[in-house]
């Protein structure tokens, strides 16, 4: 299971949800998702779970607390080396 | 372009075929008609022949819908990266009525594909999921600006796979190989300072260190004493 999976994310100050899954292109399934801008996306307001590609995520804020930046680091270098190989 | 009004429904790779569907794009209903979760494309064509296909590197989002305060009835959501002008009409603009929703500043398409059978939504979602997995971006354009440009180097790189967001990453040898043997030194110093770090480190939640990640389903086991040497391989390298 994705080490992310579980804690809140904001998604390019979009949406704000829980991440459930994510995949190796990004591509993102939250759950529980908020809207930071209801104005701008009304009908987003009535979505509880969503997929979103990875394409168009431009990046992904962790709660700041809960994340070892370093670790983090390690884990995904390791992870891009394997799978280079 | 992402509108296309005359490409007939695809015959193969159909993942989800959903009839009494009705299309409503940008709060505009199209009528009803039958949603084609296909593995090239997605469509619907309300039986007259009359349609529209979306590719799915345009669709950014999409989502069921079950919240009847917000929207009558429960659909399954997707939002395109695109604005789509009505062209299954002939006639001139008619579609002035949202105007709301059509000044985002980064051009987008709320469509909303009501079915009449409720219990379709999950295998809708899922299956639109499956092929959103299909077509990954094929280049690597995005330089992932959040990474910090001295530890990837990218100018070492071996071609990538196209592994879409992830950049590419020189492999331990490739580097290694490169180094004189004052950069071995350093690098030999490095590794020694990280795999301390690592060892010392206790086992965050949630954090992967050294378990598979099932959800990537490549089946390697990271060897956490061969892969944390890489790091810094490009330390002193001569560019």
């Amino acid at each position: 299971m994705c080490p992310l999976c579980g804690w809140d994310v904001l998604v390019s100050y979009l949406i704000c949800g829980t991440l459930h899954s994510v995949d190796q292109y990004l591509n993102i399934k939250l759950t529980d998702i908020s809207v930071t801008d209801p104005e701008k996306y009304p009908h987003m307001l009535s979505v509880k779970n969503c997929f979103i590609r990875g394409s168009v995520v431009r990046y992904v804020q962790l709660p700041a607390d809960e994340v070892d930046t370093q670790l983090l680091q390690d884990a995904a270098r390791k992870e891009a080396l394997q799978q280079k190989q | 372009m992402v509108l296309l009004r005359s490409v007939p429904p695809p015959t193969e790779g159909v993942r989800h075929e959903q009839g009494e569907t009705t299309a409503v794009l940008d709060g505009k209903g199209l009528g009803t008609g039958t949603l084609y979760v296909a593995e090239t494309r997605l469509s619907w064509f309300d039986g007259s022949g009359m349609g529209f296909s979306l590719e799915y590197p345009t669709i950014s989002l999409h989502a069921i819908s079950r919240d009847l305060s917000a929207y009558p009835q429960e659909h399954l959501y997707v939002m395109v990266n695109a604005k789509l002008n009505d062209e299954m009409q002939e006639n001139a603009h008619d579609d002035e009525e949202d105007e709301d929703e059509e000044d985002d500043c980064e051009g987008i398409t709320e469509i909303r594909f009501v079915p009449s059978d409720k219990a379709a939504l999950e295998s809708m979602f899922s299956a639109m999921c499956e092929c959103q997995a299909l077509h990954p971006d094929p280049d690597d354009e995005d330089s992932n600006g959040d990474f910090d440009g001295d530890e990837y180097d990218v100018e070492e790189a071996a071609p990538e796979h196209g592994q879409g967001d992830i950049p590419s990453f020189c492999t331990y040898e490739e580097g290694v190989s490169g180094l004189r043997a004052e950069g071995q030194a350093t690098l030999q110093r490095l590794e020694g300072m990280l795999a301390q770090s690592v060892a010392n480190t206790f086992h965050m939640a949630g954090v992967r260190t050294d378990e598979t990640n099932g959800e990537f389903d490549d089946g390697v086991e990271v060897d956490a004493g061969s892969t944390v040497a890489g790091q810094f391989e490009d330390a002193d390298i001569d560019h």
